[in-house]
């Protein structure tokens, strides 16, 4: 965001294509990964659990770090590059 | 503000679009994996299977050459006492049934995890329904009581178009108990020539699981042996259990005799003192599976474990007895077996319950192998339903967990399947991975179960809960390239290990699981 004095100028960067792909693949990871770990708790697999939480935990933290890192990328002199 | 509103507006369109792709490229994927379609629907069921279940015309494995015979019904529990006798010596046998009855009295005053006195008679219990079933009498009675008999017809037998009555006997079967059901049309190269009778003479303890189990550890399923061989063991056993008071057996005058098996035209099913009479107006076989408890399974070997099988087994006698009835009182006539009489596996082969695999038994891509098949031959038209094919034998080509995980190294571990026989349980003149009996069987002996690794290594043995199961059998029916990874991580998750016995009691029985 900009200011000269009058006016507000808002830029918004449009994401890519491959940012929402990307997001929806990772969404769609967390939720088979997410009921993987619960069915196979349910049907006493538990080592089959135990893997899917410990692998749905990395990609939720992985997910969240990737959005920390892009939201937090812009330069404080420069337009924000995120919304 | 006005374009900022229109690229906002685009945006948010552009971001619906994709949601509404994405879900409907999920929901497409979703149909492939559990939905329907029109090859499951002509192979299957009335209810209808997944998309990646494809109908084919013939069986992916098992092609006869001219060397594929009826089965002389002999399979391994009759042929071991003797194979035992010519191996090991005189008297190996009964030294043998010695040892492991002595070692289970040890086992089970000590508290072995899954040898315990309710372990074992979980088992017991289980088998009752089967113990009460032999063939042709019984509720496995090839006729109805006289007493049932009407003088004159009471109704018109019921009639309607052939796919209309399948629809009918498949409604009535799952009702009782069926969770696969599929019609093929008589073979009478499957039904065995005899029905023997078989004489122990040791006091056994009840039978341990069979179904494949048996099938695989016994005699082959194509051939002969798979439920076969179980149902061979479950009657073995009802025949104890009226011959022998606490394993004290009680001698008759007469002893039985082998019962030969025949094709007359006759209009309805006879059983004589010397022969079981099939009508070859009998052209349609409906074939059933029964899913085992896979969370008994995951207690093999152990009485703990033999307990799913016995319980299959009891299931199969109540549902084709029920259907009998149920076929009679239709108007037509109705031939109820379980494992005797004729191989379960070619039959349901034919009907698209699975495939043959390298377990040399049926592998059906709902439950894997661990079902217990039986079947009811009848004289009531039906359309006939169609072998599927779902990439099992490519997969087991790569996979060959169960021979690896077989304590006996009964199984398999060629590369591809052959006409190569292990021995004379084995039926020759089909092509398949013959498996060695004889060293199941001894290893059942050893180790006071009915084993049963085999089943529950399967990778295509899991619940139906977890959605990836499914994707990865969509995926592994399509691209045998992956067949590799899939095993790698069949392991690395951890499925097919034994399952702590003393935890089913405490955690996974019927009462206590969650869900």
């Amino acid at each position: 965001m900009t200011n000269d004095a009058d006016t507000f100028t808002i830029t918004m960067r449009k994401r890519p294509w491959w940012f929402w792909a990307f997001a929806e693949l990772w969404l769609l990871s967390e939720v088979v990964l997410v009921q993987t770990a619960l069915a196979s708790a349910r049907e006493s697999e538990y080592r089959a659990a135990t893997i899917s939480w410990i692998a749905a935990a990395v990609l939720a933290v992985a997910g969240a770090f990737g959005w920390l890192r892009r939201k937090d990328s812009h330069k404080p002199n420069e337009p924000n590059k995120s919304v | 503000m006005e374009g900022t509103r229109k690229q906002t507006g685009r945006r948010a369109f552009l971001k619906a679009g994709g949601i509404v792709a994405a879900t409907g490229a999920l929901g497409s994927m979703g149909a492939f994996v559990t939905g329907t379609g029109e090859d499951a629907s002509r192979s299957g069921n009335e209810r209808k299977r997944a998309r990646w279940i494809k109908a084919v015309s013939r069986p992916t494995l098992g092609e006869t050459n001219a060397d594929y015979k009826r089965f002389s019904g002999f399979d391994m529990f009759a042929l071991y006492p003797s194979l035992k006798t010519q191996r090991d010596g005189a008297g190996s046998f009964e030294a043998e049934q010695a040892s492991k009855d002595k070692r289970l009295v040890a086992w089970t005053n000590e508290k072995k995890p899954g040898f315990s006195l309710p372990d074992q008679q979980l088992s017991e219990g289980a088998w009752t329904v089967m113990r009460s079933a032999r063939p042709g009498a019984g509720l496995l009675s090839w006729t109805r009581p006289p007493e049932d008999v009407p003088t004159e017809p009471i109704a018109p037998r019921y009639t309607a178009a052939p796919e209309e009555m399948a629809n009918t006997v498949k409604a009535a079967a799952r009702l009782y108990g069926a969770r696969l059901v599929g019609i093929a049309p008589m073979n009478e190269a499957y039904v065995n020539l005899k029905v023997p009778h078989r004489e122990r003479p040791h006091k056994e303890r009840p039978p341990k699981d069979a179904q494949q189990k048996d099938a695989h550890s016994t005699v082959h399923p194509h051939e002969g042996e798979d439920q076969k061989s179980a149902d061979s063991l479950a009657h073995h056993h009802a025949d104890n259990d009226q011959k022998c008071e606490r394993g004290k057996e009680q001698k008759t005058d007469q002893p039985p005799q082998d019962k030969e098996i025949v094709f007359a035209d006759v209009d309805v099913p006879e059983v004589t003192d010397a022969k079981f009479m099939i009508p070859r107006k009998m052209k349609w076989v409906v074939a059933i599976a029964i899913p085992m408890d896979i969370e008994l399974l995951a207690r093999t070997p152990t009485p703990l474990g033999d307990a799913a099988s016995a319980l299959g087994y009891s299931h199969s006698a109540f549902v084709v007895s029920s259907l009998a009835v149920f076929i009679r009182g239709l108007g037509y006539e109705a031939i109820p077996c379980v494992n005797d009489t004729a191989q379960s596996i070619p039959f349901a082969l034919d009907a698209g319950l699975g495939e043959l695999s390298r377990l040399n038994k049926l592998v059906t891509p709902d439950f894997g192998p661990a079902v217990r098949l039986c079947k009811v031959f009848t004289d009531m038209p039906m359309a006939c339903d169609k072998p599927v094919d779902f990439g099992l034998v490519e997969f087991c080509k790569t996979c060959k967990k169960c021979a690896e995980a077989c304590p006996s190294r009964a199984l398999s571990f060629d590369d591809e399947p052959s006409f190569k026989t292990k021995g004379p349980w084995n039926n020759p003149g089909h092509k398949t991975w013959y498996e060695d009996s004889y060293k199941c069987y001894q290893y059942w002996q050893k180790s006071g179960s009915a084993c049963g690794v085999c089943l529950a290594s399967c990778p295509y043995t899991k619940g139906d809960q977890a959605w990836i199961h499914n994707a990865v059998k969509a995926t592994a029916s399509i691209a045998p390239a992956a067949d590799g990874v899939f095993r790698i991580m069949d392991n690395a998750f951890g499925y097919g290990k034994q399952h702590d016995p003393e935890q089913w009691w405490t955690k996974d029985s019927p009462s206590s699981r969650r869900g």
